[in-house]
């Protein structure tokens, strides 16, 4: 039933970030008859990581040039994507749902007049399935259009396996990038945030549930019962002050992949997931038995921190 | 100057809902206690914050929904806002974010804003997609994710960060009148002061009635709710306190991290 679908590629520093690919892996899901990957940039980049899309997917690669695609803005994708496309009647195009994804999919698809389905990590019987209030119930939506524009949720897919063969032809085609109201004045690295996560056998991580940063003396005491341990923070407990952004773990802080995750009072919300889902070991203690943080742990605790934590350290010093 | 911040309510726990299956549609229980959406304080915060750097700046809040968001609407009075405006869409039914958009643009249109504020996204819905449709539909640019913003107002233009993945920053300019969504993080939002609770008690609400048909209202259906599959390894541990931390700590010793 799906005819063509268009996957945008999307690149940082001449890298064509990992999303991309899982949003390839998403768009065979789709199990469309045609697909087209879209890269927008300047020469000689854009022929390089074209050239790596259609011999990673095997997929047809449009690269587009134009002076002021070297550096993201939503304006200058929009306009171009929007004439690249122009004359086909895609179902769908596929973005990942990352920083500049979600900034220019809901514009672009305004202006196409199709609906935007965001941050889309299941397919069931022609509807995307997306989560709502932080993973608790999810939502099966189905545009009423022949087209849509859809960004999908990184980690949701898993990216290709290299395909073999011959690769496809790139094609090259000059754009022409409206840049009228944005100037854009590149990248500001983040301050290095080096807290130990690297060296960290076990990371003791703390959400909102702490409930007060009284309460953070007892995942201090925690963490010191392992050699090699670091203390780990959602953003929504950063946000409130109680640790400095350095402790960040999830989408835009640190991503973290420790023997050990100990998520104390988080919920599970997908951004905090992104960052520390491939821990190796993920153990959750929380009141709500329903938070979403139970679906990717291995090992889940119902029970309250403050009355948890100190029977954990009382059973282990009697052991010891 | 003016600007104006789009504020969500959103229920404070999701602990109190549940699923309706046919029509699919969420049943918030009685228990329901209803807030403003956090990533909005942060955009509300961030227009009084200009305010007081602008001084002949004015700050306008406005909120979609049934009767209730009306608390809301008021709470935005009391952090400062000097106007408060309630589109009221009666059904408590799913508003999709270009419907929301297509009925904020509607009334802001013709009200020639310097600024449009909102949260990146809303907690419940997590669409990440009001204002950058809003803007669209506007004809303005728009910038999300961001957490410093710069007004340069003789040249028209606003200096912008955005927080990307891993905590970078990407740097802009865009020209004014501009739509930014705001990152949560970038400022401390305020308590109410106790002359603005005063002065929110007396103040009316500006109401809109939306017209009959709005745009974008049928483009996306809801098909079906579900909760997520229990589909994951997961072993919860059982028994008394005391079981479940020696549970633990067997499992830690069994991976040779105790």
């Amino acid at each position: 039933m799906y005819t063509h679908v268009y996957i945008i590629a999307l690149h940082a520093q001449g890298k064509i970030a990992p999303e991309t690919y899982e949003a390839v892996s998403f768009a065979r899901d789709l199990g469309a008859e045609k697909k087209t990957i879209l890269v927008l940039g300047t020469l000689p980049q854009v022929e390089h990581m074209a050239r790596e899309l259609a011999e990673r997917t095997g997929i047809a690669v449009t690269g587009a040039v134009a002076e002021n695609l070297g550096h993201y803005s939503a304006e200058a994708y929009k306009s171009t994507i929007r004439t690249l496309i122009e004359g086909t009647s895609p179902f769908a195009l596929c973005i990942p749902h990352t920083a500049a994804g979600y900034d220019f999919a809901p514009g672009l698809a305004t202006a196409l007049e199709v609906p935007c389905i965001t941050a889309v990590e299941g397919l069931s019987e022609g509807s995307f399935i997306r989560s709502l209030f932080g993973g608790k119930i999810r939502a099966h939506v189905k545009p009423s259009t022949p087209s849509c524009v859809v960004t999908v949720l990184p980690g949701a897919w898993q990216a290709p396996a290299a395909t073999q063969g011959s690769a496809p032809d790139v094609t090259i085609v000059p754009a022409e990038a409206r840049q009228e109201t944005t100037v854009p004045l590149g990248l500001k690295r983040a301050a290095a945030r080096d807290i130990g996560f690297a060296d960290a056998e076990v990371i003791v991580s703390v959400g909102r549930g702490i409930g007060s940063p009284q309460n953070l003396s007892l995942i201090r005491d925690l963490a010191a019962l392992f050699p090699k341990s670091a203390i780990g923070a959602t953003r929504a407990v950063c946000d409130l002050g109680w640790l400095g952004y350095r402790h960040q773990i999830g989408s835009t802080g640190t991503t973290v992949s420790p023997r050990a995750y100990i998520a104390c009072g988080i919920s599970g919300a997908i951004q905090h997931l992104s960052g520390m889902r491939n821990s190796q070991v993920i153990i959750a203690i929380n009141t709500d038995p329903h938070a979403a943080i139970f679906r990717v742990a291995s090992c889940c605790i119902v029970e309250d921190l403050t009355t948890f934590i100190p029977v954990v350290i009382d059973e282990y010093t009697k052991r010891s | 100057m003016k600007i104006l911040v789009c504020v969500k309510q959103v229920p404070d726990s999701a602990e109190t809902l549940s699923i309706n299956d046919a029509p699919p549609r969420i049943i918030y229980g009685d228990a329901s206690v209803f807030r403003m959406n956090r990533y909005d304080e942060f955009a509300l915060e961030e227009a009084l914050l200009t305010r007081e750097r602008f001084p002949d700046c004015t700050v306008d809040a406005v909120s979609v929904g049934p009767q209730r968001v009306r608390s809301t609407i008021r709470k935005a009075l009391e952090m400062g806002a000097d106007q408060g405006i309630h589109i009221l869409v009666e059904s408590g039914e799913y508003v999709s974010p270009l419907a929301r958009a297509s009925l904020i643009a509607e009334y802001a249109r013709s009200r020639s804003y310097d600024l449009v504020l909102a949260g990146i996204m809303a907690e419940d819905d997590m669409e990440f997609q009001v204002g950058q449709v809003l803007a669209e539909l506007m004809g303005l640019p728009c910038a999300t994710s961001v957490m410093l913003q710069e007004m340069d107002r003789m040249r028209g233009t606003v200096y912008v960060e955005r927080e990307i993945e891993g905590g970078d920053r990407e740097c802009l300019t865009i020209a004014l009148p501009a739509v930014l969504t705001i990152q949560s993080g970038m400022n401390t939002p305020r308590y109410p002061s106790l002359s603005n609770v005063l002065r929110a008690r007396r103040q009316d609400l500006v109401t809109i009635d939306p017209p009959q048909r709005w745009p974008g209202r049928e483009t996306q259906l809801i098909t079906a709710l579900s909760y997520p599959d229990a589909g994951s390894p997961g072993n919860f541990l059982e028994g008394s306190t005391v079981d479940k931390a020696r549970g633990l700590i067997r499992i830690l010793h069994e991976h040779s991290l105790l």
